[in-house]
């Protein structure tokens, strides 16, 4: 690489290192060459074509001036801008936690003369990078494209991006340090994680609250947002909150704040806490949690049986990690909007309730069995054990399945109340879809560290797919049965329908049991 | 089968042992354990040592060849071979989330241990290994040391007629390696069979009764220290005296 030569062990230098890294850490574990492969490379170039593409038909039509303090087109931008932001601070909290967490090379970078000061700032500075980069990747055609074609200001994309960048992930290592005072090192990781989730889906989440919300609490809002946002209120024009919006579009002051606020934020953050840092690292290597003696002496519990010591061992290693915990119920949280709507405005709820149901309880039992199966801790123990591998096998299926079902039975037993036709179906097709799921986690996941559990899609592409396609077949199958079970719903076409899931599932279930591998 | 052919058997026969990543890791290896024997095997980096104890211990299936434990075939009868069995990587195998009680008892399961006898045992070996004060912490808090010993404790709970240990002492402080190697040597005084790999020459020369030598897959000699000396001083001319060390030198033909 003929990149500049920098002094061995200047910030610069370090910089450069750990944006080597970031790239390579791009191509994924499995890959052979590190960085992105020449394929990922060529979408990526094709696709910072097709946007230059896009950004050049689009751009001229938008006219060269615009009225950056019009209304709509402000509050829509200034929204989209809030949106990115809190994606922004959602990635930067992450970053945050691998810093402090998965350190990685944390102790060599400190067990060197290097000044942790630049060791913090280039860490922080390699966040920015990180966090700006998907957002430069999506406007920065518009910005280019935009000089060419004589509407220089929409170069302002570039400070306001990377101002932005700047202050989030400022903002969460500042939170992630706050919370490691507040609540101590080792409950830091969660709480950052659902933070991060959290602030990440909250707008989802409040577009959901909002589309569920009655008639009459939509018109309110709508009339308190007219009342304020009206020349000279307090979310006038001219007010501050608009500020991010008029910057994308070009305005120069609102664009030198942002960014002047970013720089601020990055160097407040790098002084003040890097000392904290430092400990708070510290800490996090030589903490670990002793438990005081149990008073009536050491309890054993021998004589269980094969299977059940096999599952308690497997909800034992879940019940302890807070943070797979905390990870298995975010992706569950995603999904309860769901369920909210169906339960208060459906008409013909049951189906939907039925099928969301159906969705929420495959996601989990996926989630529990890929730990249980394929992040086994010790495979060799189990397989130098003489215990009868299917034995132990079908005991991980019944530790991962059992959680799922018992989460349905509140719901169940108030369908049953109502229609226990109903229920006996849905109770029929939530097994089946767990038990499903399960074997297809069994057949298609191949071994993985439990630590890969959030990135366990990327690695085992089919694997994947079958479980999406096992979920979704049995999800529209639960809907369909339910419909059909309801009072005057029979119809030809929901039969038909349920019968093309059947064999799909069918079909999709061979599939995966014919990619098992030898020892399943 | 009665008990003079029982115990005319060799705890372990590999016959032909064949296994091959892109190019042979194990070719066509002959090996004969007899019971109360201590037999280690030795060899460079990469020349097939822990692809032959993990075949031998039931996790990897040899491409040809075979292997029986006590006269049972491990191919043909697994569970029955693997009931004998207690294997002991050098990375231990363990729950970071279990605690040392948990996890006694999970491996207890696993070999069908009847509950009384495991509990006097799991209590004895904790005792015995020191880890008794730490049994209601969780593994994860324990040093590399304390890892291997729970490990062990965890070998032994079945109590095994032949061990398979790679590589035991590594991350051991000085008393916990003694008290392996006064375990291994009571062990095999009580009828019992190990088979170990170790780059600890001395450790070998000094417990086991026979040594074995393995390079590029093959066993290129075995027999007693004396033995050995012999073999290598026709070939290469050395005296009486050497170590074990020269002589695994001159066998592997390094410098």
């Amino acid at each position: 690489m003929s990149l500049p030569t920098l002094r061995a062990g200047s910030a610069l230098w370090l910089l450069r290192h750990e944006l080597r890294l970031y790239v390579f850490r791009m191509g994924g574990k499995q890959a052979k060459r590190r960085g992105p492969s020449v394929a990922t490379l060529i979408v990526m170039g094709l696709a910072l074509l097709g946007l230059h593409a896009f950004a050049w038909t689009i751009l001229p039509a938008l006219g060269g001036e615009l009225d950056t303090r019009a209304p709509p087109l402000v509050i829509g931008v200034t929204l989209l801008f809030a949106l990115a932001f809190s994606m922004m601070l959602s990635q930067g909290l992450k970053a945050s936690i691998e810093v402090l967490f998965e350190r990685g090379d944390l102790d060599l970078l400190l067990s060197s003369p290097l000044p942790s000061r630049s060791i913090f700032i280039v860490r922080l500075a390699a966040n920015v990078i990180g966090t700006a980069s998907l957002y430069l990747f999506l406007l920065a055609p518009f910005a280019n494209v935009g000089l060419l074609i004589g509407q220089p200001r929409w170069l302002a994309i570039y400070p306001t991006v990377l101002g932005a960048a700047a202050v989030a992930a400022s903002l969460s290592m500042l939170l992630t340090l706050g919370l490691v005072r507040l609540i101590g090192i080792r409950r830091t990781r969660v709480a950052a994680q659902v933070l991060g989730a959290l602030v990440g889906a909250l707008f989802f989440l409040l577009s959901q609250v909002y589309a569920n919300s009655a008639g009459a609490m939509q018109r309110r809002l709508a009339g308190w947002m007219g009342e304020h946002m009206a020349p000279g209120a307090a979310l006038g024009p001219d007010s501050l909150v608009w500020l991010p919006g008029r910057a994308v579009l070009g305005e120069l002051a609102p664009q030198l704040g942002i960014a002047a606020l970013g720089l601020a934020a990055f160097f407040l953050t790098a002084n003040f806490t890097h000392g904290f840092f430092v400990r708070g690292v510290q800490q996090a290597v030589s903490l670990v949690r002793n438990a005081a003696p149990p008073r009536n002496g050491v309890r054993y519990r021998f004589g269980r049986g094969l299977s059940r010591t096999v599952m308690l061992k497997e909800w034992r290693l879940i019940a302890r990690d807070p943070q797979l915990i905390s990870q298995v119920l975010l992706q569950l949280l995603y999904m309860l909007p769901l369920c909210f709507m169906l339960v208060f405005k459906g008409k013909t709820m049951v189906p939907g309730l039925g099928a969301s149901l159906t969705f929420l309880c495959t996601s989990l039992t996926t989630a529990l069995a890929w730990l249980m199966i394929a992040a086994e801790d010790a495979p060799d123990l189990l397989r130098a054990a003489p215990a009868a591998p299917s034995t132990v096998a079908r005991a991980k299926l019944a530790a991962a399945v059992l959680p799922a079902l018992l989460l349905v039975a509140a719901p169940l037993a108030w369908v049953g109340w109502r229609q226990p036709l109903s229920a006996l179906l849905l109770g029929v097709c939530v097994t089946g879809a767990t038990v499903a799921a399960a074997l297809v986690v069994r057949w298609c996941a191949r071994p993985a560290a439990r630590s890969d559990f959030r990135s366990r899609g990327k690695g085992n592409f089919l694997s994947h797919f079958f479980e999406l396609g096992v979920s979704m077949a049995w999800t529209g199958l639960s809907w369909i049965l339910l419909a059909l079970a309801q009072p005057g719903q029979v119809s030809i076409w929901l039969a038909v329908g349920g019968a093309v899931l059947f064999t799909l599932l069918f079909v999709l279930m061979a599939v995966a049991w014919s990619r098992r591998p030898a020892y399943a | 089968m009665d008990d003079f052919t029982h115990h005319a058997l060799p705890a372990l026969r590999l016959r032909g042992l064949r296994k091959e990543f892109g190019r042979p890791a194990v070719d066509g290896l002959d090996l004969t354990v007899q019971r109360g024997e201590l037999y280690a095997l030795l060899g460079p980096n990469g020349a097939g040592k822990t692809t032959t104890l993990r075949m031998v211990a039931g996790l990897l299936a040899p491409d040809a060849g075979s292997i029986e434990v006590l006269g049972v075939d491990m191919v043909g009868d697994a569970g029955r071979a693997k009931q004998a069995i207690a294997y002991l990587p050098d990375e231990p195998m363990l729950y970071a989330k279990l605690k040392p009680t948990e996890y006694l008892e999970f491996v207890a399961g696993l070999w069908g241990v009847e509950a009384g006898v495991a509990e006097e045992r799991a209590r004895r070996l904790l005792d015995w290994l020191d880890l008794s004060k730490h049994a209601h912490e969780l593994t994860e808090g324990f040093s590399r040391g304390m890892k291997q010993k729970l490990a062990l404790a965890g070998a032994l709970i079945h109590e095994p007629q032949l061990l398979i240990l790679d590589e035991p002492l590594t991350g051991l402080d000085a008393a916990a390696a003694r008290q392996v190697k006064d375990l291994l040597v009571e062990h095999t005084s009580k009828g019992g069979t190990v088979l170990l790999t170790t780059h600890i020459l001395e450790v070998a020369e000094r417990m086991a009764q026979r040594i074995g030598i393995i390079q590029h897959g093959k066993l290129i000699a075995q027999g007693t220290l004396d033995e050995l000396r012999g073999q290598s001083g026709t070939a290469m001319g050395s005296g009486a005296g050497a170590t074990l060390e020269d002589i695994f030198l001159q066998l592997t033909g390094q410098p």
